[in-house]
This record gives structure tokens, C-alpha cells and sequence, in this order.
């Protein structure tokens, strides 16, 4: 919806033209992002592709440094301009890739939304929380100071935030984390996205906080019909809420599948020893934790063969020189690795 | 502030004006405002003591004094202890200070030794034109360089950016008595278009006063605008690199003007208000030098003349006026810091 | 996203840092380093290889504009050769700001180690004191001190250092109580280290290079002060050349000679600006704020 467009009422779905099924509103395809730290290259992101469609929820899921972040910020057009993005990353058939900056700003709110790992940092701490969220009403909106007012209060109040009116003129500090969290939301949400990345959105928060975050997360979802990306490092997670999932390990996709698919028929050994790291009832008490041993590698040097093979419980000789192509076994799950069922150690 | 607030319930109910200003004033002592500027100024009585014990010391440690001063090399010893009889320079250390003291905390500053003029009214007399000068310069360097900190912020590295830092790099190498005679060689004796020398009171003649500060506040406001520049810049180009608001700023697709000057700037200024506060106290004597190059009647003539003929009273009201700016624009900084910072003006959480 | 914040932020502030680190660093440390060197040579080595005109002796025809044969710089209305006397007068400023660093680094850092390392009343009464000395204006302090203990080199070194001390002192006092919650000093401790060891082994290793780059940026400011006070007559007398005091002389021959100004004062600034490219420099390398 361009900004020229009526804004039609607060946070409405889109009329169901715009929602046919099928077409993927979101299609990053083959994504390689490259950022320079302390002179060097650094490979964060190294071929990612994933599709979301309207209404639909994928999962991004990797440890810290996986290149989940970057990609995310990629896909905003967040990077800074030392970083090289190559690839495409299409939105509604519009590769934004290469667009100039002020076309990507046109679509930032209004096609597409972030919502940030840290509430307390995503807010400025010098400005009152509502013109937080109707500087990016009336960047895009053409309505008055008064109606931008008026739809940030609703905003607020939709999610979820007790005496929107009130709460208006508080500043970021005098909120509970929670709190802040469902203003960066009603911010993100402002102008009615068709698409919100949730960037680790309830990591830094405590756990019931958290699950009152998702649940406002899926809800507005499918109140407005909006495609989800959920980038996170908790399976758990995934596994809940999502249609789909995409691990990622140093900037690569390890596997990708539908999330039934890829619990029921886990293929490669790193999302098998992330899953085997989730702490679960039904383990003996006082058990060690297995936790995926090791350090994600460096990232500024090119790796030859699979990222994972020096953590790999099943890695063999050919996993440290080759690069594991692309497997798609069953159709739809697809995964990096010569040896799905662990037998690449056996002599 | 809570303060304020208590003093105007208070006020706003006259009938019981009693219990009204019994609260303001129990608020009020509760305000953490209030007690952190208690603790402050209770926590300088000490040094600004020091300081005056510290001066006292100093010129004891002087040869001569103020007697050798006045009658010069050629006085007769019989002269000379009939005047320092006459000044009370016999007398113990100890006593001389603890009479100077005396003086001070019932409020008398004492004398000149050399002109019997009283300090407090030579202070109130050269102590304006000083303070004038320092702000002249702070006017000036702040509004240069907010708005230049600003544009370089805004394309790091870029050509106006390299211009700015070298720029700044070049003020802060500069002396400022070396700038002050380069403006007198250009502006007034190639180009006369100002008067190097002189002074008239803004009440008398405001425009004649600026004009003849003029050249003053651009020799001592050039390294404060470099300093300044470099700072802000440097902490705008910070805030709009590593800042999640920024990134959430940019996400939410607002102007990249918008995300440099509402956002970056307006959290980069506080760190420059503390700066330009604290620097306020320290300044104070950096314009001696300058008031001698532009023959300025403010108090760092008197000070280095006061030193040379140990004028011990005079040294030591103006080193204490000096040591309190030190201490109250410490003190406003933070002040400010707090007023002009949400996250302290309103304390703790709403939720 | 645990490091996902940082994982970003990195990359971007590191660019700048990179840029400081691989392309400005050759040319803007090698440049003003390779200046102050060569200055260095040249105000202390020139004399004793070269015969050099005295800079006091006032043998030459005056008033002689600059690139006269013999006089570079050519000579001041009392018939001294400007060249000598920028050079000798370099040795006065160069002198003072690394005596005055100096001096501020080791007294300095020792009573602010020390104090840190005491707590308890020893840091608080030390603290008091150096306070006292900060809220001294600068200036005055080396007005009073260099008024009162006469005038040559070696005063002016002990007037400035009075707030080069405390100002260090302080720097070291941060950088030590930093330091000593740290585990491997609570074990020494632990282990029955003695205080005069701890100091000396394990404090002064690691405040010593953010105490060496405070000082190092402190050189350029020692540097300004020493010739403020010879311009105000107050520091190295004439007819003994200083930057300062060349300034101030020629001061009074502004109109007719401007050269007299500026070509010192030009020295003043350059060097000046040297100092602090190369303290950044460093401290952007050591990543010492």
C-alpha cells in the first residue's frame, strides 16, 4: 500500500485480493552477505533462501553469529553501506536489492517491519513513546498530527497496553521490558506491514513475558494476515509456532524444511545436537545438559567443506574438504550434509 | 521536578499554607535532587578550603611580600618594618591565616595590601567582564559547532567531514594568544575592522562592548569550537552506528534527517552539556592571557599583578571566586544533566 | 540473539576502526612521528654537527627578511638569527612536555596507584588533596609557582607538573581499582603477595600504557601552557629564546615584522598538532579511551 493510499482503519487485514495464497509475498533467494570488520571479510551470510507468503510463519534458527541477524537486516536494507549484499531478495515481485535508499525507505513500516531483540535499546530513550510511533505514522501516512495521535493510542492499545491515553506521554524508561517490547510492536505495526521479522523479539525477556509476547505476535498475525519471519535461536520456539523452518550455521543453511517435516525426520546433525541441547522433563534430573560442543568458526576465512565438521559428532575426512551439496530428500526438506544418518565416523 | 511539584500543591491551597510548606519542605528534602546538591556543595567546603590554604602556602613560599612591593628596592629597613607592622606581615603564619579566615566566613573578603581598595569590590568589578568574555566564547563555540558536528555526522569521512577534522585538529594545535595576534594582524591592522584594543561596559554601549569582545571570543571560542566539534561528531557518528534506536529509526522508515537530528544529536548533546559546563570552571583562567593580549579590564590582569607585588588578600579572593566556579559549574552540569535527561528527571518506573 | 546486537554493531564501528588501523595509520602516525623526530634531531643534534649562529649574541645585521643567505628564517631586530633561536627554543618546549609527562606519569601514578591500592582513608585524604589541586585554575597555579621559584627551565617543569600530578593521579587511581578487583590480583592477594610486589608486578604492567597514552596526549597541553607562561614573561627569561617568549617579543613588532610571530608560532602549532595526531593515533591503536 503506498503512502498515496486512504490508510483505511487501524491495523486492518488487507482486502482479500492482495492475500491470494501461493505466491510468496517474500523470496530471498540466494543471499550472501559480506561485512568488513577490522579490515577483513567477513562471510556472515553465505547463500540463504527462503519463501513467506502472506499469513504464513517461517523460522530462521541458528546460535549467535549464525548470520540470522545480518540476514534480517539485509532484508530491511539495514546493513551499512560498507556491507556487500548479493542475491535477491524480492518482495512482492520487486527485488529490493540495489534499490536506492529512498525507495527502501518508502517500504520500510508500510511493506515491510522489524521488531528488535532489546526493548530497552529499540526505543530512544530521549523521546516520549508516542511520537515514537507516529514519527513513522506521518512519515507514511498522510494524516494530521491529531490522527496520528489518535491511531497511535488505538495502536497502543491494541497491543494489549493498559491506559494507552495515559501511557502516551510516558518515556521508555518508566515501562516494564514487557512493556516496551508491545510498543516497539504497535511501532513496528503502525502503518500495517505485510511482513514482520520478529529479530530474537522476546529473547530479552523474562520467560512468562516472553510467551505473552508470541502469543501477541501470532494473534495480530492473524488478525491482519501478516507473513512472520521469526529469527531466533530456540527450536522450541519454532517448533510452536511456525510453518516452516530454516537453520543456519555460519552463515549457511544447514537444512531447511516444513517445521512437521524437519522434527519428524531431523537430517542434519546440527539441528540434531541443537535439538539434543533443549532441556526437556522427561530427562533424568541432575543429567548433563549435552550442549553442541566447540566454537562456530571464523567466519572471515572461506571454508572449504562443511562449516560444522569440526563440531560434528559424524564428521568424516571429505566433510573438511568438500562442500556439502544441497540435498532435497523427501521433496520439500532440504539439507547440507553427506551423511544424514550419522554413519560418516564409522570406519 | 518533585520539588517544584510540592512547592505548588503548597501554594495552590493559600488556607492551609502552613502544612502546605511544611510538605514542600519535607518533599523537598526528600527530593533526591535536593540532597545530591547538599552533598555537593557540603562536599567542596573542604576543598575549597584546601584551595585557599593551598594559596596562603603558596605566597608565604614567595620572596618579598607586599611591603617590599609598594616601597621598592630602594626602601630602608626601618621603612619596611613600619609597614609591615602597619599590615600586620609580622605576625605568625598561622595567625595571618586564621585572621583572613575569620574574615571570610563572617563575609569579608579583607582588602588590597597594595591599594587598600576592598577585594570584594574589586571582584565585582573585573569578575563581569571575565564572565562576559567566557560566554561571548561559549555562545560562539556551541553554535558553530552543533550545526557542523552535525553535517559531518552526517556522511562520515566525507569531504565536509575530512574538512572538519582537520579543521579541528589544526584549532586544538592553535595557542590561543598566537590566534589572537593573527586576528590583530589581519582583522585590525591590515583590514581595520576592528579595534584591537579596548573596552566599554554593555551598558553603556552593547554593540561597542560586542564589537570590542568580539576578537577576545573568537581567539578563546575557536579551540572550545574544535574541541566541541570533534566530540559531538565523534559520539553523533556512535550513536547512529552501534544504536538500536537508530537501526529501529531506519527501520520504521523515517527521514535519514530525522534519525541524524532527533534521534543521534539529541543523545549526543548531553555529553557535550557536560563538557561545556565542566569547561566553564576550568576557562576561567585560560582568559588571562587573552585579557593581557587585548588589554581587558577582567580579573586576570588583577590576578597577575596581585601575584607579582603579593597582594596576598587580593590572590586569595580571586583564586576562591575561581575554586567556587569550578565547584557550582560542576555542580550545574549535572544539574542539567538531570533536567534535560528523561530517564532522570522522571525517576523510576510507571508500570 | 545473544550477540546478535553486538554481532551486528561490530563490522560498522570496527570499519572506522579498521580504516584508522590500515590506511590512516601509516600515513597519520608515520607523518607527524616522523616530524617530531627529525625536530627532535634537529633542535638537539643541528648545533653540535653544523656551526651554528648563538641565538643570543645578537652579531647580525638586524631585521633581515627571510631565505637571507645564512639566515633561513633571517634575524629579529636585535640581530639574532631566528633559525638558531627557533631551534634552541624548540629544545625548551620539547624539554618541558616530556619532563612535565614525565614527571606526571611516575609521581602521578604512584600516589593515584597508591591510593587506590590503600582505600580507606589514605585514598580518601588523597583524594581530598588532589582534588584541591584540580579545582586550582590551571594557570593560576603556574603563575603563583613560576612566579615564585624564578625563572629557568627546570621551575617552569616543576610549576606545570603541580596539575599534571594530580591529573595523573587520578587516570591511575581509575586504572588500579579497575585492576584489582580483577581475579588474578585477588589471588596474588590470596597467595600472600606483599604490596610492594603487587605494585610493582602485577599494578603498574597493566596501568602503564593507558597512564603512557593520557600522558603522551598531556605532552601537547604541557607544550601550550609552557609557552602561555613565556608569553605572559613568566616562564624561560629572555634574551634565552622559547617559542613563547620569541612569540611575545615579537609581539611588539607586529606590524613591521609579522614573520617574527608566525614563524614561531607556526613551530608552536605544528608541533603542537603532531603531539596530538600522534597520541590518537596510539590510543586508537591501544584502544585506550
Amino acid at each position: 500500500m503506498s503512502a498515496a493510499d486512504a490508510p483505511g482503519p487501524v491495523l486492518a487485514p488487507p482486502p482479500a485480493g492482495e492475500r491470494s495464497a501461493g505466491a510468496p509475498l517474500l523470496e530471498v533467494d540466494g543471499l550472501r552477505v559480506t561485512l568488513v570488520a577490522r579490515g577483513r571479510q567477513v562471510h556472515a551470510v553465505d547463500g540463504l533462501s527462503y519463501r513467506v507468503a502472506a499469513g504464513q510463519t517461517v523460522a530462521i534458527i541458528g546460535e549467535s553469529g549464525s548470520g540470522k541477524t545480518v540476514s534480517s537486516r539485509a532484508v530491511m536494507g539495514l546493513l551499512p553501506p560498507s556491507a556487500r549484499v548479493e542475491g535477491h531478495v524480492r518482495f512482492a515481485g520487486v527485488d529490493l536489492v540495489g534499490l536506492p535508499e529512498r525507495e527502501l525507505r518508502r517500504r520500510r513500516a508500510v511493506d515491510l517491519a522489524i521488531v528488535l531483540q532489546d526493548p530497552a535499546r529499540s526505543l530512544d530513550p530521549t523521546m516520549r513513546i508516542g511520537p515514537q510511533i507516529t514519527e513513522a505514522i506521518r512519515a507514511h501516512l498522510p494524516l494530521s498530527r491529531r490522527a496520528a495521535r489518535e491511531r497511535a493510542i488505538e495502536l497502543l492499545g491494541r497491543v494489549r497496553i493498559p491506559e494507552p491515553r495515559r501511557r502516551y506521554d510516558d518515556y521508555p524508561h518508566q515501562l516494564s521490558g514487557g512493556m516496551r517490547q508491545r510498543v516497539v510492536i504497535a511501532a513496528a505495526l503502525s502503518c500495517n506491514p505485510k511482513l514482520l521479522i520478529a529479530d530474537e523479539a522476546t529473547t530479552a525477556l523474562d520467560v512468562t513475558t516472553q510467551a505473552q509476547i508470541m502469543h501477541l505476535l501470532v494473534e495480530l498475525q492473524a488478525e491482519l494476515g501478516m507473513a512472520l519471519v521469526l529469527i531466533s535461536h530456540d527450536l522450541g520456539l519454532a517448533a510452536t509456532y511456525t510453518d516452516e523452518v530454516v537453520v543456519m550455521y555460519a552463515g549457511r543453511t544447514m537444512e531447511h524444511a516444513p517445521t512437521r517435516e524437519l522434527f519428524h525426520n531431523v537430517r542434519s546433525p546440527y539441528t540434531k545436537a541443537l535439538l539434543g541441547a533443549i532441556p526437556r522433563l522427561d530427562r533424568p534430573p541432575h543429567d548433563r545438559l549435552p550442549v553442541v560442543q566447540g566454537r562456530p568458526p571464523d567466519l572471515t576465512r572461506r571454508m572449504q567443506g562443511c562449516p560444522f565438521h569440526l563440531r560434528c559428532p559424524s564428521a568424516a575426512e571429505r566433510c573438511a574438504a568438500e562442500r556439502p551439496p544441497e540435498v532435497v530428500d523427501p521433496p520439500g526438506h532440504r539439507f547440507a550434509c553427506f551423511f544424514p544418518h550419522g554413519e560418516g565416523n564409522l570406519p | 521536578m518533585i520539588a517544584s511539584g510540592a512547592v505548588a500543591s503548597g501554594a495552590a491551597g493559600p488556607v492551609d499554607a502552613g502544612p502546605g510548606a511544611l510538605r514542600a519542605l519535607r518533599a523537598l528534602a526528600r527530593s533526591a535532587t535536593a540532597r545530591v546538591v547538599a552533598i555537593r556543595l557540603l562536599s567542596a567546603v573542604p576543598v575549597l578550603w584546601g584551595v585557599s590554604f593551598l594559596t596562603f602556602i603558596l605566597l608565604n613560599l614567595l620572596p618579598g611580600d607586599a611591603a617590599s612591593s609598594i616601597l621598592g628596592l630602594n626602601a630602608t629597613p626601618q621603612e619596611l618594618a613600619a609597614l609591615r607592622a602597619k599590615l600586620g606581615l609580622n605576625e605568625p603564619f598561622f595567625t595571618r591565616y586564621g585572621h583572613w579566615l575569620g574574615g571570610v566566613l563572617s563575609g569579608h573578603l579583607g582588602a588590597s595590601l597594595i591599594s587598600g581598595q576592598s577585594v570584594s569590590s574589586i571582584l565585582s568589578q573585573r569578575i563581569p567582564v571575565t564572565l562576559e568574555l567566557i560566554g561571548y566564547a561559549f555562545v560562539l563555540s556551541v553554535a558553530f559547532a552543533v550545526p557542523v558536528a552535525v553535517l559531518s555526522a552526517r556522511r562520515p569521512r566525507g569531504i565536509f567531514d575530512r574538512i572538519s577534522i582537520w579543521l579541528s585538529m589544526l584549532g586544538l594545535a592553535t595557542p590561543n594568544f598566537v590566534l589572537a595576534i593573527v586576528l590583530i594582524l589581519v582583522l585590525s591592522v591590515h583590514l581595520n575592522l576592528l579595534p584591537p584594543i579596548g573596552y566599554t561596559s554593555p551598558s553603556a554601549d552593547l554593540a561597542g562592548n560586542l564589537k570590542f569582545l568580539l576578537m577576545p571570543a573568537i581567539s578563546i571560542a575557536f579551540g572550545l569550537f574544535c574541541a566541541y566539534n570533534r566530540l559531538l561528531r565523534a559520539d553523533i557518528v556512535e550513536q547512529l552506528q552501534r544504536e538500536d534506536y537508530v537501526v529501529f529509526a531506519r527501520a520504521k522508515g523515517i527521514a535519514p534527517r530525522r534519525v541524524l537530528v532527533r534521534h543521534a544529536t539529541r543523545n549526543s548533546l548531553f555529553g557535550l552539556i557536560t563538557i561545556v559546563a565542566v569547561n566553564a570552571g576550568t576557562l576561567i583562567g585560560a582568559t588571562v592571557i587573552i585579557e593581557q593580549i587585548f588589554a581587558l579590564p577582567g580579573i586576570g590582569q588583577e590576578l597577575i599583578s596581585a601575584i607579582s607585588q603579593k597582594d596576598v588578600p587580593l590572590v586569595e579572593g580571586i583564586v576562591v571566586v575561581f575554586a567556587v566556579v569550578v565547584v557550582l559549574a560542576n555542580l550545574v552540569a549535572d544539574l542539567l544533566y538531570a533536567v534535560l535527561d528523561p530517564r532522570i528527571r522522571y525517576g523510576g518506573r510507571g508500570a | 540473539m545473544a550477540a546478535g546486537a553486538p554481532e551486528l554493531a561490530v563490522p560498522v564501528a570496527a570499519r572506522e576502526r579498521a580504516v584508522r588501523r590500515h590506511r590512516r595509520v601509516p600515513l597519520e602516525l608515520v607523518l607527524p612521528g616522523g616530524f617530531l623526530v627529525v625536530l627532535t634531531a634537529a633542535c638537539f643534534l643541528w648545533p653540535l654537527v653544523r656551526s651554528m649562529p648563538g641565538p643570543i649574541n645578537g652579531n647580525f645585521i638586524p631585521d633581515l627578511p627571510a631565505l637571507s643567505p645564512g639566515h633561513l628564517f633571517g634575524t629579529d631586530p636585535i640581530g639574532n638569527d631566528v633559525f638558531a633561536r627557533i631551534l634552541y627554543g624548540g629544545r625548551v618546549s620539547l624539554e618541558v612536555g616530556l619532563g612535565v609527562s614525565f614527571l606526571g606519569t611516575v609521581v602521578g601514578g604512584a600516589i593515584g596507584a597508591y591510593a587506590a591500592f590503600k582505600g580507606g582513608i589514605v585514598q580518601a585524604v588523597i583524594m581530598r588533596v588532589l582534588d584541591v589541586f584540580l579545582a586550582f585554575p590551571a594557570l593560576v597555579i603556574a603563575l603563583v609557582v613560576a612566579d615564585n621559584l624564578g625563572k629557568n627551565e627546570l621551575d617552569v617543569i616543576w610549576a606545570i607538573s603541580f596539575f599534571s600530578i594530580p591529573a595523573n593521579a587520578r587516570i591511575a587511581r581509575a586504572a588500579t581499582l579497575r585492576q584489582i578487583n580483577q581475579p588474578f590480583m585477588v589471588a596474588a592477594r590470596l597467595g600472600g603477595a606483599r604490596d610492594g610486589w603487587m605494585l610493582a608486578r602485577h599494578v603498574a604492567p597493566n596501568i602503564g600504557p593507558q597512564l603512557l597514552t593520557f600522558s603522551l596526549l598531556g605532552v601537547p597541553v604541557v607544550i601550550l601552557i609552557e609557552a602561555a607562561l613565556d608569553f605572559l614573561s613568566l616562564g624561560v627569561p629572555p634574551p634565552n629564546p622559547s617559542w613563547g617568549n620569541m612569540i611575545s617579543t615579537g609581539y611588539q613588532y607586529l606590524s613591521s615584522d609579522p614573520a617574527l610571530v608566525i614563524i614561531p608560532g607556526a613551530f608552536l602549532l605544528v608541533t603542537v598538532m603532531c603531539f596530538n595526531l600522534v597520541g590518537d593515533a596510539l590510543r586508537a591503536r591501544w584502544d585506550l579511551q
